[in-house]
């Protein structure tokens, strides 16, 4: 709503890169100075954004129901899923570390489903967010969604570090690869997102 | 030129990213399908008790192995049970079928040892076991309470029953030992149905039954036995092993057992002695208890000691007391010992009860005499037991049946032997000897003595002992005698002979066979004698008849026969005969001076000596052969003839100096003959 009349690149017949910045004329296929491919707007993005967002979709299901750390010690052999583990810090009083597994784990990712959803459906409409708003709100997304591979890392060095054979190990489940696989997929479709086309009459 | 645009394919407004989804969908999908499809089939079990056991993560074990694991874990209708669902992967489901066990393994800390140390740290498992064939799996069981001790489908052995009189000894898993090999375990003890013993399943490996036939005998092997008894003081000890643990051994004690069927049932015996000696003996240890009073102390009798009959151990002492008996003046104590008597240890048969064996009893007392009687068991300890004696000459008595607590056996007297009652015993056979009497013998017999001594016959005998002589001084001159030496020197050549014959003859295997005729004439003099009791009748029938005869009648015809000879010698005649006497001694001592004068007496001497050389010579031939000496004997009673014969003759007076010239001659050939035997002695036994 604001300043419909600011003069685009679109509007003035030209194509911007998105990488670097510059702007080229209208058939200019590659950026001359980066080499990025140009194209004032991408007709097949917003696929681009739903199939990553479906695979990120499907493979965190997975990594919800499946185990994400496999604990074995002497006297103890445990499976923990993420929302499993979430509550068993809980119920330890590990409020702090529970609340940060909490908010990386399952609040971002599902956070970032829904922001991604909402942006794809409501790009040609503003009735719920206004363009500056859908456009901090990508900004946001795109930012935070490598935060969400804390968990991962957290396995992973788990991993690696409690190895003593007998007396304790932990490997990581199937959940920590769908999860790691959950995470690179909607940065993809976030990625993919084309935030020119909020700013598209 | 028309330039062409590229045809547009139905999925060019695609993006090929839709492949991602689409391939992770179908690899979740893919992976989902696995997951269920693999899942294995779910079974419940039951227990009463389900500690240690937690969903999703106690495993189910088959043979170590684990194939599944604890699902849920939930309450049966009316909390009564505890279910446990376990998903068990598929292969192996079709194998659990009605045959399959359940239990808990947890860690077990006893005397016999830590069983289930693993899961001390692993928690808590299942164990299942179940048979090699798949006949209809089930999905319902029961849990076992406690781990099965016993071999299951997959051991090969047997099960038999084991019964004991108590269990205190033996717990569950004891090893059941053959020769201190373990051959099997022994389930946990359970009472049976009337609570008398404690039956336990043992069960037995396979090849190992084998072993076990209706002959073998079990005892228990637990720990180490002492038993300070009647026969000293006895320790056995077993492995350090079985000390701890316990256990059961078997043996088949004798051969020719029948093969054993699973199940049944064996008696267990306190100890090795006792399972051995069971062999002889019913199984059956029914008691019959009576009670025995002695008079005299008890001392070193106690409670356990042995009874025996005719050495056997029958039974043993339960209980040891006293009480008074009697009133007033007569009160006395007493003191009674109660017995019990095994039943089955007195030869009755094997459903005899306590009735059959107080009627043999009974029987015993009355007609063999049995008595309970007092016997020292050991010098040492002092200890003493009870003898079932057999006293055919004991005063009669019977079982006091109305006696209180139990029958009353009759007793003997204590048969000690220890050693004041053994001097005793000899202090007591020298008071009994009858030395008065022998006393009073003795004097009566000097008493005798003397009124012989003084009798005047007696006095007369010197003189007939003279005449005696000189009718023997007559014999010896005579020429036969002097013939003898020739042929006893010709009897020793015949007796040479004799030897060689016997020699050649085998005399001796002919003695060995009378011999044998003997022992067996012998024998059938024994068998004969039998008929004694009828032959001492005859005697004493004849012995009557004799004491029947006219004794009287005899004696007085002798005391007639001696009144008539002292009437004869009363006579003048009797009264000249020691004129006559006298006046033969006269001559008899002239002829003793001419003797002398002659040198005939020295003759004599080296003809006698030389004649006792010879003798002792014939001595030896002699004790080789009694035959020989038997002829001689034949012999003796013809030279005695002969002797008797000279005797008579009327002339021996009157030839007296002939004779005299002869002894001379034949002293010298004596002398001659005893100086050749002496220069070759064998000469006589040659014959040259």
């Amino acid at each position: 709503m604001t300043a419909p009349a600011t003069p685009t690149a679109r509007s003035a017949g030209l194509i911007a890169c998105t990488r670097c910045g510059r702007v080229f004329g209208p058939d200019t296929e590659l950026c001359s100075r980066c080499g990025a491919p140009l194209a004032s707007r991408d007709p097949r993005a917003l696929q681009r954004v739903w199939a990553w967002w479906l695979a990120g979709l499907v493979v965190y299901i997975p990594a919800n129901i499946y185990p994400m750390l496999i604990t074995r010690t002497l006297t103890y052999s445990g499976e923990g899923t993420i929302l499993g583990g979430v509550i068993e810090l809980f119920g330890h009083g590990d409020f702090f570390v529970a609340l940060v597994v909490f908010t990386a784990s399952i609040l971002i990712p599902v956070g970032k489903f829904m922001a991604i959803a909402f942006l794809a459906l409501s790009i040609r409409d503003h009735r719920f967010m206004d363009e500056h708003a859908q456009h901090r709100l990508h900004a946001v997304v795109e930012f935070i969604g490598r935060w969400s591979m804390i968990d991962v890392f957290v396995v992973a060095i788990l991993a690696s570090l409690v190895r003593f054979d007998a007396v304790a190990t932990i490997n990581p489940g199937i959940a920590a690869v769908s999860f790691a696989l959950s995470v690179a997929f909607t940065m993809l479709s976030a990625q993919s997102f084309d935030p020119r086309q909020i700013w598209d009459e | 030129m028309q330039i062409r645009p590229a045809r547009q394919r139905w999925w060019h407004p695609l993006s090929p990213v839709w492949l991602v989804p689409l391939v992770a969908l179908v690899a979740a999908l893919g992976v989902a399908w696995q997951s269920y499809a693999g899942r294995g089939e779910l079974i419940t079990i039951s227990f009463q008790n389900a500690s240690g056991i937690e969903a999703g993560q106690t495993p189910l074990k088959f043979r170590d192995v684990t194939i599944g694991v604890v699902e849920q874990v939930n309450f049966g209708a009316g909390l009564s049970e505890v279910l446990v669902n376990v998903r068990v992967s598929k292969d192996v489901a079709p194998y659990i079928d009605a045959g399959a066990e359940f239990w808990v393994v947890r860690p077990e800390v006893s005397v016999r040892g830590v069983t289930g140390l693993d899961t001390v740290l692993s928690g808590a498992f299942i164990a299942g076991r179940w048979d090699s064939d798949s006949s209809g799996a089930r999905s319902r069981f029961t849990g076992l309470e406690m781990p099965p001790m016993l071999g299951g489908p997959d051991q090969t052995g047997m099960v038999v029953a084991l019964k004991l009189r108590d269990g205190n000894q033996i717990s569950a898993g004891a090893p059941i030992l053959y020769r201190g090999i373990e051959v099997g375990a022994v389930g946990a003890p359970r009472l049976d149905e009337d609570g008398e013993s404690v039956l336990i399943d043992a069960f037995i490996e396979a090849p190992y039954t084998e072993r076990l036939t209706s002959a073998s005998r079990f005892w228990d092997a637990s720990g180490f036995d002492v038993s300070i008894g009647a026969s000293g003081v006895e320790l056995d000890v077993k492995s350090l092993a079985s000390l701890i643990e316990g256990g059961i051994s078997f043996d088949t004690v004798v051969s020719g057992g029948n093969p054993v069927n699973p199940g049944d049932s064996f008696e267990v015996y306190p100890d090795e002695q006792a399972a051995r000696d069971s062999v002889f003996t019913r199984s059956s240890d029914a008691i019959l208890p009576v009670s025995v009073v002695f008079d005299g102390s008890v001392s070193g009798l106690t409670v356990g000691a042995e009874v025996r009959f005719r050495g056997l151990r029958v039974g043993q002492v339960t209980d040891l007391g006293a009480y008074v008996e009697g009133e007033g003046a007569d009160r006395r104590v007493r003191l009674r010992a109660n017995l019990e008597l095994q039943i089955g240890k007195l030869g009755l048969g094997d459903d005899a009860g306590p009735e059959e064996a107080m009627d043999l009893l009974g029987t015993f007392v009355q007609t063999n005499g049995l008595r309970a009687r007092l016997t020292t068991a050991s010098i040492l300890t002092g200890g003493l037991l009870v003898d079932l004696v057999e006293l055919p000459d004991a005063a009669p008595a019977t079982i006091l049946m109305d006696a209180e607590p139990y029958p009353e056996l009759p007793t003997a007297e204590a048969a000690l032997s220890d050693f004041s009652a053994t001097s005793q015993g000899v202090f007591e056979r020298i008071n009994a000897l009858p030395v008065e009497e022998l006393m009073q013998a003795a004097i009566d017999a000097l008493d005798s003595f003397r009124a012989i001594a003084a009798d005047p016959a007696t006095r007369r005998v010197p003189e007939a002992a003279v005449s005696l002589l000189d009718d023997t001084r007559a014999l010896v001159t005579s020429d036969d005698v002097a013939a003898i030496p020739a042929e006893v020197r010709a009897i020793a050549a015949s007796a040479r002979e004799i030897l060689d014959k016997i020699e050649e003859g085998q005399a001796v295997e002919n003695l060995i066979a009378a011999i044998g005729r003997a022992d067996r004439a012998l024998t059938s003099f024994e068998t004969a004698s039998t008929d004694f009791p009828a032959i001492t009748a005859e005697v004493r029938s004849i012995a009557e008849k004799v004491d029947g005869l006219a004794m009287e009648e005899l004696l007085a015809s002798a005391d007639r026969l001696l009144n008539s000879a002292d009437a004869l010698i009363g006579t003048e005649e009797a009264r000249e005969l020691p004129a006559s006497f006298n006046a033969a001694l006269e001559e008899v001592t002239v002829f003793l001076a001419q003797v002398r004068a002659g040198g005939a007496i020295e003759r004599a001497n080296s003809a006698i000596s030389a004649a006792e050389a010879a003798a002792n010579s014939i001595n030896e031939a002699a004790q080789s052969l009694p035959d020989l000496s038997e002829r001689m004997s034949g012999l003796v009673v013809n030279a005695d003839g002969v002797i008797a014969g000279y005797g008579e003759r009327s002339r021996f007076n009157t030839e007296l100096m002939s004779v005299l010239r002869d002894i001379q001659a034949a002293a010298d050939a004596v002398t001659a003959l005893a100086r050749t035997i002496e220069r070759n002695p064998n000469s006589l036994i040659l014959g040259r």
